[in-house]
């Protein structure tokens, strides 16, 4: 069979001395679902990326066998990865001192590094101070979409409604109801797998041909079902019937690249923003891309207050430039669009555009990560092995804690995210000893393995927080952010409890136990960073409303992560885009009515 | 498709006359540097990477799958003036030695010199302390041990002939059960 590939459209003539709609900064899951429906508004939309366009087939070469890349898929020898003891023993600044040509973050350590390079951040370039963060950035067209782990939940108003449940943070200003035909729009518009099983607290997506389990994931999940706990096939941001409407992507082929290395599908079945949303909206003639576009500032109309477009460093020549719009919408990543904010100083806006309650930058809060289990499923030794790799993902475990019965130890929840079966590399470290057996134990247990690891969600406290350092700037002299940011007690608590029903589940499924662990990653591991700049009913308490609009500054959006009043434990990305679909189609009604 | 199998045929055929040649290089054949290891240390990792994954009758063994000279490689592209890189270099040069000198100590000659039962006493004891290393060579035992399954499971026999991985192909539908078909099970 062969794979027809359309090319990307062709861009459109920047102009920087017009006025656009809508500037649009950032262009991952935000910024890409901002472009696409801004554009089909038939509104002119200037969409800045700081980082370039890759040739991203060219990167991620997902059907490269190991063995046909000199070094098997490594990044070359002379970079580094931060590993889990860096972080914790030092402080960020990570590559401040270091002999490394270029230092990432810790997830270029996994296997096939150099097919993510280019994707993910030089720290040494884009430095960040204060308390120990695992700060994964991607800057390139499509941000962190190239490489995402692909699992789309939908939250519930046990999220929206938290406060109301156990008293705790705040409500968010919708409930499901409001997101519900957004996530829908998402679901048709994007694709996405999964099977319907009828969660209030997960709820089920408009989904296409669900991936399937192996042996040993239905006996987890039918040991789970007599607990009246749930193990569903992940629900992955994949295409997995394809999508008539999108030439750019194909649907999953299921050719177990996808566990092989830092995310990314080169078919593009699994969405990205490039593929999903930015290429489309180029088609719309309405949109104009600019990479290499490196925003420092929100600009404002002294007379009006309203924000009137962005100032931006040019990666190419470092020259400032500034673009003009009628609507800013910020869509940079949560902790970057904050502190995009945080630099928007001016007379009218000492602490930063946006942020009269003080809010922005804190209420920071994500996932908490480390708690696993890893085991064997011993009637499945020496059997025939299964394509499991194949899968986009294999299975998650939604949350279990907090629903009808109250933890005694902890509030909130956590999910787990797990994987099974046979992958290209087998499992080599469990195995001990050498020679024809420690070969042979290998080989016998391929296909029969099964692990999982939890993702908490961190509650959303104020003194949890991003500020501007003011000493430290990044390699294009934009003043960079410092952390002060840590778990508390109740994710201590969870992460407890995290391990001990992990292994719990294992035992009870009748699958041996071989690694346990409880250790809690460094902050930030989970990849989820969110709400910096939260929405709210109340100007004084939050940043944003129920549109992502800024109390403050009616014509400035945020529409990414920071917005999110609380963390959730399921994975935000749907949420970022169903949010954004909803707001910017509010900004499109607001703009035509003249009220921006 | 076509791809991957020709793949598959080309290391098939090039395991078959690989492995009596593998297994006479160390005896015979006159011992070939490396990018970055000396012709001695060569010939003693090719002979220890072998010992750790040896060719049955499965498939061809960490000699065949040319693990020593994938380690040899790697540490040939290290960059000696990042002191981590270099560091781990010596690290192996030195681990090398502490093999031979663990030989010398409990026979009285180097590694590649003894009997083969003299050889899998020093690896066994290397490995004896695989989970808390005491001596030198039992420190060399564990990055020893990684690289060469690395080399070997990323390698073209490691891949198709020993694990018979059969991805990187096109399916129709998902490997697995439809969760639908089964049966449902009620909470007790």
């Amino acid at each position: 069979m062969t794979l027809l590939r359309a090319e990307a459209p062709r861009p459109k003539e920047v102009d920087l001395t017009r006025r656009y709609d809508a500037i649009v900064v950032g262009s991952g899951a935000a910024g890409g679902m901002a472009a696409h429906v801004l554009t089909s508004r038939g509104l002119d939309v200037l969409l800045l990326e700081a980082g370039k366009k890759l040739d991203i087939e060219a990167e991620l070469r997902s059907m490269e066998w190991p063995y046909d890349h000199p070094r098997r898929g490594e990044m070359p020898y002379t970079s580094h990865a931060i590993n889990q003891n860096e972080y914790q023993i030092r402080k960020p600044p990570y590559a401040k001192g270091t002999a490394w040509k270029s230092v990432y973050s810790y997830v270029q350590e996994w296997s096939g590094s150099d097919y993510s390079k280019n994707i993910l951040v030089d720290e040494k370039d884009h430095p960040y101070t204060g308390t120990p963060y695992a700060w994964v950035r991607a800057r390139a067209l499509g941000g962190k979409t190239n490489i995402w782990g692909r699992l789309a939940l939908r939250l519930s108003d046990y999220d929206f409604k938290a406060k109301s449940h156990d008293g705790y943070g705040d409500d968010w200003p919708i409930s499901y109801a409001d997101l519900a035909p957004y996530y829908d729009k998402v679901d048709l518009y994007l694709g996405i797998g999964g099977h319907a099983e009828g969660l209030d607290y997960m709820p089920d997506g408009r989904f296409q041909r669900s991936t399937r389990l192996n042996a040993s994931e239905v006996r987890l999940r039918q040991s789970l079902a007599r607990r009246g706990r749930m193990l569903t096939p992940y629900r992955a941001g994949v295409t997995t019937d394809g999508l008539k409407h999108n030439k750019y992507r194909s649907k999953c082929y299921g050719r177990g690249a996808c566990g092989r290395r830092a995310g990314g599908c080169d078919i593009h079945a699994a969405f990205d923003s490039p593929t999903g949303l930015i290429y489309p909206a180029m088609d719309t003639g309405h949109l104009t891309l600019r990479t290499g576009s490196i925003c420092r500032e929100v600009t404002v109309d002294p007379v009006t207050g309203k924000a009137d477009g962005v100032a931006f460093v040019d990666m190419a020549t470092g020259r400032s430039l500034e673009a003009k719009a009628k609507v800013v919408v910020l869509a940079a990543s949560t902790l970057e669009s904050t502190r995009l904010l945080l630099l928007s100083k001016s007379s009218r806006y000492p602490n930063g555009i946006g942020n009269s309650s003080g809010h922005v930058g804190h209420n920071f809060c994500e996932h908490v990560m480390g708690p696993s289990v890893g085991g064997i499923y011993k009637d499945l030794i020496g059997k025939p092995r299964t394509l499991d790799d194949g899968r986009p993902g294999a299975f998650y475990i939604p949350r279990f804690s907090n629903l009808k019965d109250k933890d005694p130890n902890f509030i909130r929840a956590y999910g787990f995210e797990g994987g099974s079966g046979t992958g290209m590399f087998p499992h080599t470290t469990s195995a001990p000893g050498f020679g024809k057996n420690y070969k042979q134990s290998i080989r016998a247990i391929e296909g029969a393995t099964i692990g999982m690891g939890g993702f908490g969600e961190v509650l959303a406290r104020y003194e949890n927080a991003v500020s501007i350092d003011p000493e430290v700037v990044d390699k294009h002299g934009v003043p960079v952010l410092r952390f002060s940011f840590k778990f508390g007690d109740n994710e201590k608590k969870m992460c407890a409890d995290m391990a001990a029903q992990a292994k719990q589940m294992f035992e009870d499924a009748g699958i041996e136990v071989l690694q346990s662990d409880g250790e809690i990653l460094t902050e930030g591991w989970s990849i989820h960073e969110l709400g910096t700049a939260r929405m709210g009913n109340d100007p004084k308490t939050s940043v944003l409303n129920q549109f992502q609009q800024s109390h403050d500054v009616k014509n400035l959006f945020v529409v990414d992560g920071s917005s999110h009043v609380s963390a959730s434990c399921q994975n935000p990305t749907w949420t970022i885009m169903a949010l954004a679909w909803r707001s910017c189609e509010h900004l499109a009604d607001e703009l035509g009515k003249g009220h921006l | 498709m076509k791809r991957r199998d020709a793949l598959k045929l080309g290391a098939a055929a090039a395991a078959v006359p690989l492995l009596p040649q593998g297994l006479a290089f160390a005896a015979e054949a006159a011992p070939v540097a490396g990018k970055f290891l000396s012709a001695p240390e060569m010939a003693l990792l090719d002979a220890l990477t072998e010992m750790i994954i040896p060719a049955d009758e499965h498939s061809g063994g960490a000699r065949a799958a040319r693990v020593a000279a994938y380690i040899d490689g790697r540490l040939a592209e290290y960059d000696p003036t990042i002191p981590d890189l270099r560091a781990e270099r010596e690290q192996w040069k030195a681990g090398l030695a502490a093999v031979d000198a663990a030989s010398r100590t409990a026979g009285g000659k180097t590694f590649l010199e003894s009997t083969p039962e003299q050889q899998l006493a020093v690896l066994t004891a290397m490995a004896a302390g695989e989970k808390d290393a005491k001596t030198d060579a039992q420190k060399f035992f564990r990055p020893l041990k990684d690289w060469t399954a690395r080399g070997y499971y990323t390698s073209s026999i490691g891949i198709h002939d020993e694990m018979e991985y059969k991805g990187n192909v096109m399916q129709d539908e998902y490997a697995g059960i439809d969760v639908a078909t089964l049966p449902k099970v009620e909470p007790q």
